[in-house]
């Protein structure tokens, strides 16, 4: 008798759960999805990992879990196109070791479902990389692989000619397509081409995007004018764009280098790249003030940035904000902006089908500083805190238990009952 | 020549500067709370060379060579968070002596933490590999303790096996980086015995360091009240309070009275909140009518960090939302956790005592706290973290209050 109830219990429980269209139902939030130009008070329903309904007023009967985010912006994933992440292997002083670090300790708490780790592996390490990160994380992580072999080592190696090798890193591009995004060329410190010219030969064999941080700065023998109008394609992204250290602001005029606009105009790409130091304040609102917004926005997360200005993605994104670009623009410029640069146009929206990979952010007022990476501090009025992180529908970010319950509401479980979960196999 | 007069010149000013400056930096105007010595108002805090140099009502800012604003805010020692797991890069799936641990240094000064306990991802087998790999590496100050199991928290039946569980070889290891190796833990077991409390409690008598254990499975062969009233030394340490399974609570929801007994006795009570050892509905009837946690901290690792837990500051907040004053809150993340791990030298800030510092801010309003269950409770303040130094350096600065505004730093154009 006793177990007939529970059967029919069982039976109610998941006649219930069939019911019901949705697992979860994001109510009465303002929905920012640059794709889909929208921007209105839409709820936004999941089903199975993936985006099910955007529509006003879904009846909340309709769907297992109700999350309220009234108040709050419903946005797509954020899409972080410039991280390190390749960590672990111990390697002191490379970005293909101790510099950098793993990622879901710092994506999914800032709204960031997806990062593009650019460089850190060459073609030589990438399978390490996937089998020791991309393979065991959280995050959606992606990767442009170095155009030097041996990836960011932080070394000699890095500005060794006979380390570019754009075949072989193409060929290894080509076996693992949609997860190696692009080919990236960085820190060279010879005035020649090679490291550029190398990139973008191997990203055209591959047919993926290249990305420049343009390394030292030699202003006559390789200018950045001709990086941007000659040697780089439509479709390439030149990343640290408001650095300071590679005449992005001609100092003496107090103009931004007629070069960007004109790159702009071609069709190249401007990544912010923040990092530990190539963010400046005087080159972000000098370029803002000028007509010159970035096409992405990034952290260059890893260690030396992590804990300076930079912080997190939502302070980055916050920065921009700040700078009187409008909300819709920075959401675009971390979401649909960055999975158009790498190609991967099955991200960063939320039109019905797709990943249910979603940030739910506060827009907070208040008086905020924000350091950039000299320590220059801009004192703002803007602040975007990132609430709730659903990747592929899961809750993996929950900062103020939206989605949870009141705990007089959980059943409890009481002492003695049962020997509990084995921790050491958890 | 005449160009480079100029510089000199500078460049002398700038020595005379910091050779003139008694202080470093001062901390100016905020509201300390430093339970070692009693401080629990508004003071100015100094540092010269790493070091704190006065703690005063009124410093004078000409007496510094760098004044931070931190009026508003409360200035307390770093904290020292005497649970997590930091021993990541090793490539061990499943295992907090490998995938399950994160590295500190993102996790620890964003939140005010300055120092960490890592107890027991490694035994005495694997300790030099982590010490290597993480500990010398790390800016956050980072101590051990070992896991009564030689090869450590490596999951499965390696934390089971009995035959690695070695009293001696522990203490030796333990007795070889006194500075760094703290204490002895004893986690996850599941057998009837109490053979690995017994014998961490060994190693942690040779050694003269304290134990912490996590008790595993509950079982009736070994209750918990024995545990805490008679397996345990005074100084010895449960970690996961609050968890659900721990008999703390009569059927009035009322503490049991063997609890007290075993606070009296000098056995202390470690939150280690974890992706599973928090429960609403333990702590709130426990702190309600007294049982307290003696030290709050994390249980950080990659099952938590991103669910309940959050952060230590979160952790901290949760307490204030349980009615706990924040001066207490402060001393269980501070000064209390560093006597458990018989380092007096660290969570305070007496002078002379490494500057390591931590700057809060208080905020009001309506906040949500989640455990590991996904019960929420509601509390009116949060505590975040604005500024953290470790031996007198800043490694963390939330709105930049420690640097200058942008239209002044230099090389700056208009």
């Amino acid at each position: 008798m006793k177990s007939l109830a529970v059967v029919i219990g069982l039976a109610l429980a998941v006649t219930a759960a069939a019911q019901t269209p949705y697992d979860i139902l994001l109510k009465g939030g303002h929905v920012i999805d640059p794709r889909n130009d929208l921007n209105a008070a839409r709820d936004v329903a999941v089903k199975d990992g993936k985006i099910a309904r955007v529509e006003a007023n879904i009846p909340a009967s309709e769907a297992a879990k109700v999350v309220d985010v009234s108040g709050l912006y419903v946005t797509p994933g954020l899409i972080d196109l410039h991280v390190h992440v390749y960590a672990g292997t111990g390697a002191r002083r490379g970005y293909n070791g101790d510099s950098s670090i793993y990622p879901d300790g710092f994506t999914l708490r800032s709204g960031v479902t997806t990062v593009v780790d650019v460089g850190s592996s060459g073609w030589e390490q990438f399978e390490d990389f996937k089998d020791r990160v991309i393979a065991r994380s959280k995050t959606r992580v992606l990767s442009m692989l170095n155009i030097v072999s041996a990836g960011m080592t932080s070394g000699p190696e890095e500005h060794d000619t006979s380390e570019f090798d754009p075949e072989a890193t193409a060929k290894m591009a080509k076996k693992y397509p949609g997860v190696i995004v692009g080919v990236k060329s960085a820190h060279y410190r010879h005035p020649d081409w090679t490291s550029v010219e190398k990139a973008v030969e191997a990203g055209t064999l591959a047919d993926i995007p290249v990305m420049v941080d343009f390394g030292s700065n030699y202003p006559d023998a390789r200018p950045l004018a001709d990086l941007l109008t000659k040697k780089l394609r439509p479709g390439d992204i030149y990343t640290h764009c408001f650095a300071g250290n590679r005449d992005e602001l001609l100092y003496e005029t107090g103009k931004i280098n007629p070069g960007m606009f004109a790159g702009r105009e071609r069709g190249v790409k401007f990544d912010v790249g923040h990092g530990g130091g190539s963010f400046r304040w005087d080159v972000a609102v000098a370029a803002l003030k000028q007509g010159f917004p970035p096409d992405s926005i990034s952290t260059d997360l890893h260690v030396g940035s992590m804990n300076r200005g930079m912080q997190t993605m939502i302070r980055t994104v916050s920065k921009i904000y700040n700078l009187d670009v409008p909300l819709y623009d920075v959401i675009k410029m971390s979401t649909s902006n960055p999975a158009n640069q790498i190609k991967r146009t099955d991200l960063g929206h939320l039109s019905v089908g797709a990943v249910a990979d979603i940030a739910v952010i506060r827009d907070e007022r208040g008086t905020y500083g924000f350091a950039d990476s000299r320590g220059a501090r801009y004192t703002g009025s803007k602040l975007l805190v990132s609430e709730l992180t659903l990747r592929e529908g899961d809750v993996v970010w929950d900062l103020n238990g939206l989605a949870g319950v009141h705990w007089k509401d959980v059943r409890e479980r009481r002492r003695g009952q049962g020997r509990g979960r084995r921790r050491g196999q958890r | 020549m005449t160009k480079f007069l100029p510089r000199l010149a500078l460049l002398s000013c700038l020595l005379a500067g910091s050779l003139f400056a008694q202080y470093d930096l001062l901390l100016k105007g905020g509201h300390v709370i430093d339970a070692r010595n009693d401080i629990d108002g508004l003071k100015d805090v100094a540092i010269k060379d790493g070091r704190i140099a006065a703690v005063a009502d009124s410093i004078d800012t000409s007496k510094a060579e760098k004044v931070v604003d931190v009026s508003g805010l409360y200035v307390t020692p770093g904290l020292v968070d005497i649970h997590v797991h930091v021993y990541a890069g090793t490539g061990m799936k499943g295992a907090y002596s490998g995938d399950n641990s994160v590295y500190p240094d993102g996790f620890s000064f964003r939140s005010g933490v300055t120092t960490m306990v890592d107890v027991g991802s490694s035994g005495w087998r694997n300790f030099p590999d982590f010490k290597q790999r993480v500990i010398d590496r790390a800016q956050t100050r980072v101590l051990s303790m070992l896991n009564i199991v030689g090869k450590g928290m490596g999951g499965g039946e390696i934390e089971q096996n009995l035959d690695d569980m070695d009293a001696d070889a522990t203490a030796k290891m333990a007795k070889q980086y006194p500075d760094t190796i703290v204490g002895v833990k004893c986690a996850h077991y599941a057998g009837p015995e109490w053979d690995p409390v017994e014998r961490a409690v060994a190693a942690g008598t040779k050694a003269d360091i304290p134990v912490m254990v996590d008790f595993g499975y509950f079982r009736e062969e070994r209750p918990f009240e024995e545990l805490v009233t008679k397996k345990l030394r005074p100084g010895d340490m449960y970690t996961h309070t609050y968890l659900g399974r721990v008999p703390l609570l009569d059927e009035n929801n009322k503490p049991r009275p063997y609890l007290f007994e075993a606070q009296k006795r000098g056995v202390k009570f470690d939150v280690g909140h974890g992706g599973g050892s928090f429960w609403w509905f333990q702590a709130v009837p426990s702190v309600k009518n007294g049982f307290i946690a003696d030290s709050i901290s994390t249980d950080l690792h990659i099952g938590s960090m991103n669910t309940g837990m959050k952060t230590m500051a979160n952790v901290m907040s949760k307490f204030l939302a349980l009615g706990l004053p924040l001066a207490d809150v402060v001393r269980k993340s501070t000064w209390e956790p560093a006597r458990q791990i018989k380092r007096t030298d660290l969570g305070h800030l007496s002078v002379g005592a490494g500057a390591d510092v931590a700057v809060f801010r208080l905020d009001k309003g309506e906040f949500g706290f989640l455990d590991v269950r996904g019960a929420r409770n509601m509390g009116d303040q949060l505590l975040s973290c604005e500024l953290t130094l470790r031996d007198g350096s800043v490694k963390w600065d939330l709105n930049g209050r420690a640097g200058t505004p942008w239209q002044e730093a230099q090389g700056s154009t208009p």
